[in-house]
């Protein structure tokens, strides 16, 4: 082939490079997550994620401006990759709910419990950082509106925020990591401690019409 | 050793200080600087806390003494850093003892908070960096426990006659989540994050702990 190289095979080369570069860069941010998993609340180093990802530590900054830009990058895959929660079911009883909330939520703060410490420890003065944090929790906030509505719907609005401050504060991925490491309790005990001090926390259920 | 062992007896004025006034003199001026030394790594914690160790350079200045000072009295700075959680852990229970103990429900719930969010106000600065450092740290970690145990501690004082009332687990299971709801970092987030003031965020406790609390057991 001649020094110009016919357009569709040009596009194939160019294809091809950027399929490598997209492939590596996702190796960069599951070798960075693993291992942020592992060392947490330590961060890893760029060598140790570049042994990882059986790349160059210079392949790491071909693509990420610093590890920064790594931590940042990572938690916005992890935020693409979890899945919303089903909403509550209509006709599901309080309890139900609850014991559907608490079981959603114990069982992510037991999968993310590493990879949250490691965010909210190396934060540092990172604004980008702080938003992802931020953008989490406010998901969980969501998630607990959408499930306890029917009670929430009963108080005024200002009420409804307080609960909602409180409710997200109980259940923390630390006030969960404390339940656990701290008090020592099994999965399911902490879920029933979750579960009886929400049940004290929301007001009645109103009864239907 | 008192300070008045080894004067002489009589009445006659001592010109010169003896030895162990003397060396209780160093001493205490040893302890005063070791003070200022805390007090100023705490102060840098608080104004900046994202740096969990400030330099030694900038601790000494900040203390009004030189870096030899410092490690004069501290081996290194994670010494200081244990030093500090003592101190800060002292200072805690003495600004915040039990009070209105007697009180009824609605007065010991405002007590209660009232202490524990003056003593999240002062304290959540340093509570982070042990927390984040008590992983490679024994004796972090062991303040870090102690710091907690404190907390549950004062919640059963001040809620003995409603959690009295309760069966063993759930009393257990109340004290875990007052705790939670009352974490220094949820004061925190109250705070930063919700921008409420010190009196809105006290009554956002208040008004959870009291839903929480079973019914006060009428006094006999």
């Amino acid at each position: 082939m001649g020094l110009l190289q016919q357009p569709a095979a040009r596009a194939s080369k160019v294809d091809g490079r950027r399929l490598r570069s997209i492939k590596t860069r996702r190796r960069i941010i599951d070798a960075y997550l693993s291992l942020a998993h592992e060392k947490s609340p330590l961060i890893p180093t760029a060598v140790e994620i570049a042994r990882q990802a059986n790349c160059s530590v210079r392949s790491i900054f071909e693509r990420f401006s610093d590890i920064h830009g790594l931590q940042v990058a990572a938690v916005d895959q992890v935020l693409s990759e979890i899945t919303p929660p089903p909403p509550p079911r209509e006709g599901d009883d309080r309890l139900t709910r609850i014991r559907a909330q608490v079981e959603t939520r114990s069982r992510s703060c037991e999968r993310w419990l590493p990879l949250w410490r490691s965010l909210m420890a190396n934060q540092g003065e990172s604004v980008e950082l702080r938003q992802r944090a931020v953008a989490l929790r406010e998901r969980i906030v969501a998630r607990l509106a959408s499930m306890y509505e029917v009670e929430l719907s009963t108080v005024s609005p200002a009420d409804r925020k307080r609960l909602l401050i409180v409710l997200e504060a109980l259940t923390d991925t630390e006030s969960w990591a404390r339940m656990k490491e701290f008090f020592g309790l099994s999965f399911e005990d902490a879920c029933q401690t979750w579960t009886q001090a929400i049940d004290r926390l929301l007001p009645p259920t109103p009864s239907r019409a | 050793m008192s300070k008045v062992a080894g004067r002489a007896p009589s009445g006659s004025a001592v010109s010169a200080p003896s030895k162990p006034d003397r060396i209780d003199g160093r001493r205490l001026r040893s302890e005063r600087t070791k003070q200022l030394i805390i007090e100023a790594y705490l102060s840098l914690l608080r104004e900046n806390p994202v740096v969990p160790m400030p330099t030694a350079t900038q601790i000494a200045e900040r203390a009004g003494y030189s870096v030899r000072s410092v490690f004069e009295r501290f081996p290194d700075l994670n010494k200081l850093r244990v030093a500090a959680a003592d101190y800060a852990l002292a200072q805690a229970a003495a600004l915040a003892p039990p009070r209105h103990v007697d009180g009824d429900r609605k007065t010991r719930i405002k007590s209660q908070v009232e202490t524990r969010a003056g003593t999240c106000e002062r304290g959540v600065a340093l509570l982070r960096v042990l927390i984040f450092s008590a992983a490679e740290d024994d004796e972090l970690k062991h303040r870090v426990r102690l710091s907690r145990e404190r907390t549950v501690e004062r919640l059963e004082v001040m809620y003995r006659p409603e959690l009295s009332t309760l069966p063993e687990r759930e009393r257990e299971n109340m004290l875990i989540a007052l705790e939670a709801i009352t974490d220094h970092e949820s004061w925190a987030r109250m705070r930063e994050l919700h921008g409420l003031s010190f009196a809105d965020a006290c009554a956002v406790w208040m008004d959870a702990i009291d839903r929480m609390l079973p019914p006060t057991p009428p006094t006999a």
